[in-house]
């Protein structure tokens, strides 16, 4: 074995301890100017990452022509710069967390085998049962099973019992009778056009059909199944087995290209399910899939296993009508018996139109003699059978059952925020159950773009407009629902708005039930924010007053495209809001979000929480995070606990502000003797002077009484209880590491960080400033105010100003002291200021009113 | 047929640049034909004139760069817009000297893309 760094590391730090523990020696021999440039090299490398996270999360919102190139470059990059990270802080902490290798390369190597095209982001499970199935898991079980088990679980609907058979039972089949290669090769010959689609169909299913399914796979498919046939005890279990390949839900045309087998008994699932699986590769699909540029790692199928319905009546519901979407109407055709004959259209079927918007009342009602249906033949298979004379011209649904369907319809449409083909069964005790649901594509014209709908305003009467921040963009239409002491959030409706005073993550819990959301104070780069981008639910956010502004139970439109809330409901933007870009049909589209799932969700959030390890870190951005935390608590711990270093003084800055704030001072930049504390005059280091001297200028600091969020928000800034009763390992620390001419801050604010690095002195040459500002977390997709009016106001004072997402970095070099010191006077103005301005800033007006407040104290201050 | 509607030639070997500038730019109004390599591109700038030509610079076979100093050649008033992963002062300089009307470093905004176009398309109809 070749002997690994890690045990060499392990040495070492044993070493050191035992030295420390026998001859007293201490870390002060390394001096503190070296750990300091540790310190600030990962800190510059963790504003670097961050940045690429944010650029990267960016591109997903649709703006951006990227390609894959740019995808490979950034996670290279990334790659690299938090592996310099990890070197850094265990540089700095004399190798303490060599552990935060392992995940490290765990994750490298995932993402590395998503790029080079290997694999997806796939469970390990062959089988899986509905109940842990999820939209995350739509790479292992497809997008029918995962659409389906998302309906039972989270809409309420009666859907059958069932479970998947994942991506990962698909490729175990296939490489244990040794086909990847050779269908690979086959598909590569009528890609290269030397044979036609139809041969190279042939070919690949005659592989699959033939070969064996390995025992493991066999044992545990008929496991899954009895263990799902036991709920029913009083009927034979038969099963259907469908297709839920890669890509087949998310678009209907694609539909019925695959094979679904009806009635299978237990023991017969295996052979369905080679059929099943050898469809995927039918010549549609094959035409189909090289139009949609899947790449063959891309090309799996999962399976879905299915108790049967006894349906006495099945049917599809259209949620529009495809062809003439602007008429408001939902489609439904039905027939007696099983849903198959009626899906291929082999019998005649009721015609039933009816109104979208409820009470759904009834435009058609087309009765047709239906002679024949399909049944279940006892124990496996189905036949074709003669209806009972008497019912051959009654309706297959009833009027109840009817305005059951529309409901469900727009149910499941406003959930997955598109127009839904949904198959559905009627069974014997006439309860509706959803046998699929997926996107329905319209074939009108793409409608005109929300703000070019002119005159809307006429029609329609507005509550309010040009208020807020657009978190989610979008159309939602719904009943208001305003959450108060009066209306517990566990009563809220499906289908509602949700207006709330503060857009807190508790609010997430009901993102399955609602149609939008509005609140008076919010940022888009909560959590919150977040959540409604990934289901794509409209979210306006900082309106300021809205909840004052709209009725509980009034019936609103929401627009967060135009900031605009209209009374009713809006017909035109709601043909609209379904309407939108196929993303999802982009290969680089669909890599980019499959990576960024390896690295930018946050998942330690909490320094105090049990997970916050380097073994709980998933992703690059909790790496990033962690070590964040652990390189400010390590300079603080060095030198203000513990005082290890001779050359440096520490203390916390006794102010009148509630400011947690711990200074060490490298040299020069605190005069006289402190026991409990530094006082403000004490601090001789000019740099922070002027920071202090800005920070506190009279109202920047206390301007007026803000909500509980923001004072929930100020407590991480600033705390109020004496720093000695806090532990070494409590949270959010402020440090300030300066010297005569030197200030290094680094501020916590909840999500939000802020970082200045200055240097002052009569040498303009040597003179710089560096200020960033962060939200932390990086989800944005799009600036902020606070971003534009900071980048603004620094701009004005001729900082070179970059924003990415939502963080700003501004830099100034090459100038006088005394201009220096006026601009570090001007960011200790905005440190104490932005903490207000997610709070503040409601309109597009604010930022021309900030930027003019802020001028005015700077002209005042340099007495123009 | 509508003579004043502006026609745009798209030229990138990454399919997805076309798939997305195609209906972004046919929603504008704008008549967009799209090609993946230079080849088809030269026989189809052979037999018709473009207003707006739109290439990355960095492909297989014949390059970008070849690409647009055939198209200036042939056609001195066509306006050409680079879009490049690679981007660099040289090649953008490089680019500028053959006439190049702007140039855009991949990966950009729909906005900014449509926005260089009006200016060109301007331009043209300004002369």
């Amino acid at each position: 074995m070749v002997p690994i760094n890690f045990n060499s590391e392990k040495k070492m730090r044993l070493r050191s301890k035992l030295k420390r523990m026998f001859f007293g020696v201490k870390k002060e021999t390394i001096p503190f100017r070296i750990i300091f440039a540790e310190f600030k090299k990962s800190l510059e490398l963790n504003n670097q990452i961050l940045d690429l996270i944010a650029d990267a999360n960016d591109k997903l919102s649709g703006d951006y022509i990227f390609d894959e190139q740019y995808i490979q470059k950034t996670c290279h990059r990334l790659t690299e710069l938090v592996q310099q990270l990890i070197v850094t802080i265990n540089h700095l902490t004399d190798q303490k967390y060599t552990d935060l290798y392992t995940n490290f390369h765990r994750i490298e190597s995932e993402i590395d085998s998503l790029l080079s095209g290997r694999t997806l982001n796939q469970v390990k499970d062959f089988v899986l049962p509905y109940s842990s199935v999820s939209r995350d898991l739509t790479d292992s079980v497809g997008g029918k099973n995962a659409h389906i088990a998302e309906i039972g679980a989270l809409l309420d609907l009666k859907i059958p019992s069932g479970f998947a058979i994942t991506t990962s039972a698909y490729l175990y089949f296939l490489d244990d009778n040794n086909l990847r290669n050779r269908i690979f090769g086959i598909r590569e010959k009528w890609r290269h056009k030397e044979i036609a689609v139809d041969e190279a169909s042939q070919k690949i299913s005659r592989l699959i059909l033939d070969a064996e399914i390995p025992d493991v796979l066999k044992n545990e498919i008929l496991s899954e199944a009895e263990r799902v046939s036991k709920e029913y005890e009083d009927v034979t279990p038969c099963f259907a087995v469908r297709s839920s390949a890669l890509g087949e839900d998310e678009i209907s045309s694609f539909a019925g290209q695959y094979l679904s087998c009806l009635n299978i008994p237990l023991n017969e699932i295996p052979q369905a399910y080679k059929e099943v699986i050898a469809s995927l590769f039918s010549p549609e699909a094959m035409e189909y899939r090289l139009q949609m540029d899947f790449r063959p790692h891309e090309i799996m199928m999962a399976v879905a296993c299915q108790m049967m319905i006894p349906a006495k009546a099945s049917g599809v519901l259209y949620t529009y009508n495809p062809v003439r979407p602007k008429e408001e109407t939902m489609i439904i055709n039905s027939a007696w018996g099983l849903g198959e004959p009626i899906v291929s259209g082999e019998v005649p079927t009721d015609h039933f139109v009816l109104e979208r918007r409820p009470p759904h009342q009834a435009r058609e009602l087309n009765i047709v003699r239906k002679d024949q249906s399909m049944i279940l033949k006892g124990c496996g298979g189905i036949a074709i059978d003669g209806v009972q004379e008497e019912q051959r011209m009654e309706p297959s649904l009833k009027k109840d059952q009817l305005q059951e369907l529309a409901r469900i319809g727009i149910r499941l449409e406003q959930y997955f925020k598109r127009p839904q083909d949904i198959e559905f069964a009627v069974d014997s005790q006439n309860k509706v159950t959803v046998l699929q649901s997926r996107q329905l594509r319209l074939q009108d014209e793409r409608a005109p773009r929300a703000c070019d709908l002119t005159g809307l305003g006429g029609k329609y009467p507005i509550l309010f407009r040009g208020k807020g921040i657009a978190a989610m963009e979008g159309i939602g239409i719904g009943p208001a629902w305003i959450l108060s002491e009066e209306h517990d959030l566990n009563e809220f409706p499906m289908g509602g708005i949700l207006v709330a005073r503060h857009a807190t993550p508790q609010l997430a819990r009901v993102i399955h039930r609602a149609a939008g959301f509005i609140t008076d104070i919010g940022s888009t780069t909560g959590h919150l924010a977040t959540v409604a981008r990934e289901f794509r639910v409209p979210a306006l956010f900082n309106t300021g007053n809205g909840t004052e502004l709209i009725e509980h139970g009034q019936e609103i439109t929401l627009d967060t495209e135009c900031l605009t809330i209209y009374e009713g409901v809006v017909q035109e933007l709601q043909y609209y809001s379904i309407q939108e870009d196929p993303l999802e049909e982009m290969y680089e589209y669909r890599l980019l979000r499959r990576m960024l799932k390896k690295i930018e969700p946050l998942n330690l959030t909490d320094p105090t929480a049990e997970n916050f390890t380097p073994a709980g870190c998933r992703t690059y951005h909790d790496l990033t995070r962690f070590i964040h935390e652990k390189a400010v608590e390590t300079i603080i711990d060095l030198n203000f606990y513990h005082a290890h270093h001779r050359d440096t003084q520490a203390g916390q800055l006794l102010w009148d502000y509630p400011l947690d704030l711990i200074l060490i001072d490298v040299g020069g930049g605190i005069e006289g003797k402190h026991e409990k504390g530094i006082r403000p005059e004490q601090i001789s280091s000019i740099p922070m002077q002027a920071i202090l001297d800005g920070m506190s200028y009279p109202g920047m600091w206390d301007m007026s009484p803000a909500g509980v969020d923001f004072s929930g928000f100020m407590s991480s800034l600033t705390r109020t209880s004496p720093i000695r009763s806090t532990s070494p390992e409590d949270v959010g620390r402020n440090l300030s590491v300066i010297s005569a001419e030197y200030t290094n801050i680094n501020f916590r604010l909840g999500y939000h960080f802020t970082v200045i690095d200055a240097f002052v002195s009569d040498n303009i040459l040597d003179n710089h400033i560096y200020f960033r500002f962060s939200g932390g977390v990086t989800e944005t997709t799009r600036r902020t105010r606070r971003t534009r009016l900071l980048a603004k106001i620094l701009s004005h004072y001729d900082f070179l100003c970059e924003v990415h997402g939502d963080i700003v970095v501004a830099r100034l070099k090459r100038t006088d002291r005394d201009g220096m010191l006026n601009r570090l006077f001007l960011l200790g103005l905005l440190v104490g200021f932005t903490r207000q301005l997610d709070v503040k800033m409601v309109s597009e007006d604010t930022i021309i009113t900030f930027f003019n407040e802020i001028k005015n104290i700077m002209e005042k201050k340099n007495g123009k | 047929m509508e003579n004043n509607q502006t026609s745009i030639l798209i030229l990138d070997d990454e399919p997805i640049v076309s798939k997305r500038l195609r209906p972004s730019l046919e929603k504008k109004g704008y008549k967009v034909e799209a090609f993946t390599t230079s080849k088809e591109a030269l026989e189809r700038i052979e037999e018709h004139e473009f207003d707006i030509v739109v290439t990355d610079l960095k492909m297989e076979g014949v390059d970008g760069m070849q690409f647009l100093t055939l198209v200036k050649e042939k056609y001195p008033d066509t306006e050409v817009i680079v879009i490049t992963g690679f981007a660099t002062m040289a090649t953008a300089k490089e680019s500028f000297t053959k006439g190049v009307f702007d140039f855009l470093a991949k990966p950009f905004k729909l906005g900014e893309i449509a926005e260089v176009i009006a200016r060109a398309e301007a331009k043209r109809k300004r002369n």
